[in-house]
């Protein structure tokens, strides 16, 4: 009988589960909403008292340019996962425009550098429009997309390629302000600018609604299809920025680079507790999931655990952050 | 006396910002249909998922057979021998019916973990038989009218008679609510069945099979239950009226308090519209300050023609002109912005959001209205919604609540909000704007239809019943086969039965 009971609980005046544990709904929305951030805290606790070095500045500051990469990815996995879908391709998208960027630099600088991002953009909003109008399911063309740039990327250079001219259009990357790196602060500040777009511009309004209700969104005349090729649009850049860091990082681009960022940013979107169904979630939450991996990423260093344990650590962390995170009567069946 | 088969003392249930039961206690004797009536909101079908084992009650007792008992879930209470019957329907679609009727209880059908298809066939018509159904247990789901599959919900519930000893205690939740009337008929026939094996709680807003029906009827406001009665000294005025707490003051008949339409003024001119397999030559004008109502049956085209019109479908051929200019609407998006509002008739799936608030649901197709430069303005949002819950009396705890926990009456206002807000609707398309609702909620609805429709706009409309369509109507255009078969106008209202002449 559990797949009956779903849509009983949409017209119901309660926004709660069926709990049997008496629990004040308030307390539990807070416990929710807050828990991503007492896993970082906790986390954070939890290494600096094993290693008390962990927690100085030089080391924060380590974690913070560890953290750049993925939340970038995030950055843009967040838009796509509010609208319901994902995009499986930012990796090898990052990868890719690391490659084409470390070619274009030596020829021409900031402009080629550009080029690339645009280009990293088009190849997003592509993908969007197939998924929009083709009716395709974001996890099928993305995953398709994942397999033309990778193969794109070591087609067009089979290793590494070193930036030989033109570096310092990315070289900025590398220093710091105040003492925050560059790269983590350029990151923040994108998220916020996003952010306050979800917030305060229609097109956040009509990410969320399609995500909640994609029917009741195209029947109350929202372009469906022009914010979902805007949203993968954004995480086409999003990928392209990564493939910059990326070469401001290793003075290079590689055809392989970013490709396993791919899970630790989905499991930052995740472990943030925005829901993988859609619609619920925010990229703040999204900030503190990236903070989360990089914290595990640099810990599982710190404590001196094989970094095999990596991925393990980031299975263990998405499923155990759904499962704290989520609230279960707005998602229902789960497929 | 004899103990009731269960007894319900003083059960209370609250929900954050609702208190959905507040101390209700009924009771339900053996071999007896109790109906269940109140206003959407009133607490029903809270009740009757607390005593399905849905959600656990804050209060109170539920003592079945005597015994005091609370379930954990819907499992235990039918293995207690409690079922519900949901609102909408909860088959599988892509099974067979068989399959449906013994999910999860399939027991001597299935043999080292594989369906003995014969056995379980011959179980599952056993339970149709109980109900004198003739739907053959091998039949996928899918393929059944929507009435067909409602037999099979029950026999679903039926099939706990073989798992407890005693007979069982079947709750339906509004089982007629989306049924057409010949349909109902047989829905009703077979709850005076089910009566024989079974007691039975029976929930409807149609209030005159309720009398109909039951043997007692329980009346709820507000989370209480209010009164008691007998319905063979009872009539549907009296049971209107405990519900609502106050006389209905608005008879479906008031059409003499609108002025008719100018006849200059027309909004909406449909041309020899075709489209390939569902209508074909569609004309006619709607005016402003006009509701044109249209008649049919399912797959008479006026579904799709709706649809069309509101850019959902597109038309073959044909044209249609808003005040006067051609369109041409490639979707949804462009009829909004030609000044088309659109009220679905899945309120749930297609009306509302409803993981958004009230007021993100108002503003949702009209934007616009409040924003300041490319920007949402919060406090015009927030001015605007509370003005709106205001003027149309919607309750809801705060216009941030979630739309989804709003009833379904105060839903569809919020739905109909979502167009009002606009500066410059010019067409209301309504496809079963009063589906689901209760009698209050449906008077309301009524009165704005109303009031829309005096302030120059033109409703096109597609009601639940005939008996609502020509209440509503200033002018009826009924479609058989895709064609448009007959249009009466209200100065010479026709009868049920002329539409239906025309209809089939």
């Amino acid at each position: 009988m559990a797949v009956d009971v779903r849509s009983q609980f949409e017209e119901e005046p309660s926004a709660i589960h069926p709990d049997r544990v008496k629990r004040s709904p308030r307390l539990r929305a807070a416990f929710g909403r807050l828990a991503p951030l007492a896993v970082l805290i906790a986390l954070l606790a939890a290494l600096g008292s094993f290693a008390p070095s962990f927690l100085s500045l030089y080391s924060l500051r380590v974690l913070a340019g560890e953290s750049s990469a993925i939340l970038l990815l995030a950055i843009g996995q967040t838009l796509v996962i509010l609208l319901g879908g994902i995009d499986l391709s930012m990796g090898a998208l990052a990868s890719l425009a690391s490659v084409l960027i470390a070619i274009a630099l030596p020829k021409a600088g900031a402009l080629g550098l550009l080029g690339v991002l645009a280009l990293t953009m088009l190849i997003g909003a592509g993908q969007g429009f197939v998924n929009a109008k083709a009716q395709i399911a974001s996890f099928v063309v993305t995953l398709a997309g994942l397999g033309l740039w990778s193969g794109a990327a070591l087609t067009i250079a089979h290793t590494t390629i070193p930036v030989s001219e033109g570096y310092e259009a990315v070289g900025w990357l590398k220093g710091r302000i105040f003492g925050v790196p560059n790269a983590f602060a350029f990151s923040v500040a994108t998220l916020l600018a996003l952010a306050a777009a979800l917030r305060w511009l229609p097109f956040g309004r009509h990410v969320y609604a399609i995500g909640l209700g994609e029917v009741a969104a195209i029947l109350s005349g929202i372009h469906v299809a022009r914010v979902k090729v805007l949203a993968y649009a954004l995480s086409g850049l999003f990928a392209g920025l990564t493939g910059m860091l990326m070469v401001a990082r290793t003075y290079s681009g590689n055809p392989t680079i970013a490709d396993s960022l791919l899970l630790p940013s989905i499991a930052a979107v995740v472990v943030g507790g925005t829901a993988i169904t859609g619609g619920y979630g925010s990229l703040q939450r999204t900030l503190v999931g990236a903070l989360t991996i990089a914290v595990l990423r640099v810990g599982i260093a710190v404590v001196g655990l094989d970094p095999a344990y990596e991925p393990i650590a980031y299975g263990v962390l998405v499923a155990g952050g759904v499962a704290l995170t989520i609230d279960r009567s707005k998602t229902g069946i789960v497929k | 006396m004899t103990e009731p088969v269960l007894r319900v003392e003083n059960l209370s249930k609250g929900f954050p910002g609702l208190q959905a039961l507040d101390g209700v206690s009924i009771e339900i004797n053996s071999h007896e249909v109790v109906g269940l009536i109140g206003e959407n909101g009133a607490g029903k079908s809270t009740l009757l998922k607390v005593l399905a084992g849905l959600y656990p009650a804050d209060q109170g007792r539920i003592l079945l057979r005597g015994r005091e008992t609370s379930f954990r879930s819907v499992a235990a209470a039918a293995d207690a021998g409690i079922g519900l019957v949901f609102q909408e329907q909860s088959l599988l679609p892509n099974v067979s019916v068989a399959e449906n009727i013994l999910l999860g209880y399939e027991g001597e059908a299935v043999r080292f973990g594989l369906y003995d298809w014969r056995s379980l066939y011959r179980l599952a018509a056993v339970q149709l038989d109980k109900l004198g159904s003739k739907i053959p247990p091998d039949a996928a789901t899918q393929s059944l009218s929507f009435a067909d599959r409602q037999i099979v919900e029950f026999a679903k519930v039926l099939a706990i008679e073989e798992r407890t000893r005693h007979e069982p205690v079947i709750l339906l939740d509004e089982p007629t609510s989306v049924l057409e009337s010949e349909e109902v008929d047989r829905i009703i026939a077979l709850i005076k069945r089910l009566r024989e094996r079974a007691s039975v709680v029976f929930v409807s807003h149609r209030l005159d099979e309720v009398l109909r029906v039951s043997d007692r009827v329980y009346v709820m406001t507000n989370g209480r239950c209010v009164a008691e009665r007998d319905p063979r000294h009872c009539d549907v005025a009296e049971l209107q009226q405990l519900m609502l707490g106050r006389e209905l003051s608005i008879a479906y008949d008031n059409r003499s308090a609108r002025p008719s339409a100018a006849p200059d003024n027309v909004r909406l001119r449909v041309r020899d519209l075709s489209q390939a397999g569902r209508y074909e030559g569609i004309s006619f004008d709607l005016r402003g300050g006009e509701v044109l109502g249209l008649a049919g049956v399912q797959g008479s085209g006026r579904d799709a023609l709706c649809r069309t019109l509101f850019g959902a479908e597109s038309a073959d051929s044909g044209q249609f002109l808003i005040d006067g200019a051609f369109v041409r609407f490639e979707n949804p998006a462009d009829a909004v912005e030609a000044g088309v509002g659109y009220v679905p008739a899945e309120r749930r799936v297609e009306g509302i959001i409803g993981g958004l608030s009230v007021k993100e649901n108002m503003t949702l197709a009209h934007l616009r209205e409040v924003m300041r430069g490319p920007f949402i303005d919060p406090r015009r949002e927030g001015n605007l919604a509370a003005r709106w819950i205001d003027r149309l009396r919607i309750k809801t705890p705060s216009p941030k609540t979630p739309t989804g926990n709003l009833s379904g009456g105060n839903q569809q206002k919020v739905v109909l909000t979502k167009w009002l807000i606009a500066k410059d609707l010019k067409i209301l398309v309504l496809d079963h704007p009063m589906r689901g609702l209760d009698v209050g909620a449906k008077a309301e609805i009524f009165t704005l239809i109303h009031d829309l429709a005096r302030s120059g706009i033109g409703i096109l409309l597609i009601a639940d019943t005939l008996e609502e369509l020509i209440a509503l109507s200033d002018t009826i255009v009924v479609m058989r086969d895709g064609r448009i078969s007959g249009r009466f106008q209200s100065s010479e209202p026709p009868t049920q039965l002329q539409i239906l002449e025309r209809m089939v």
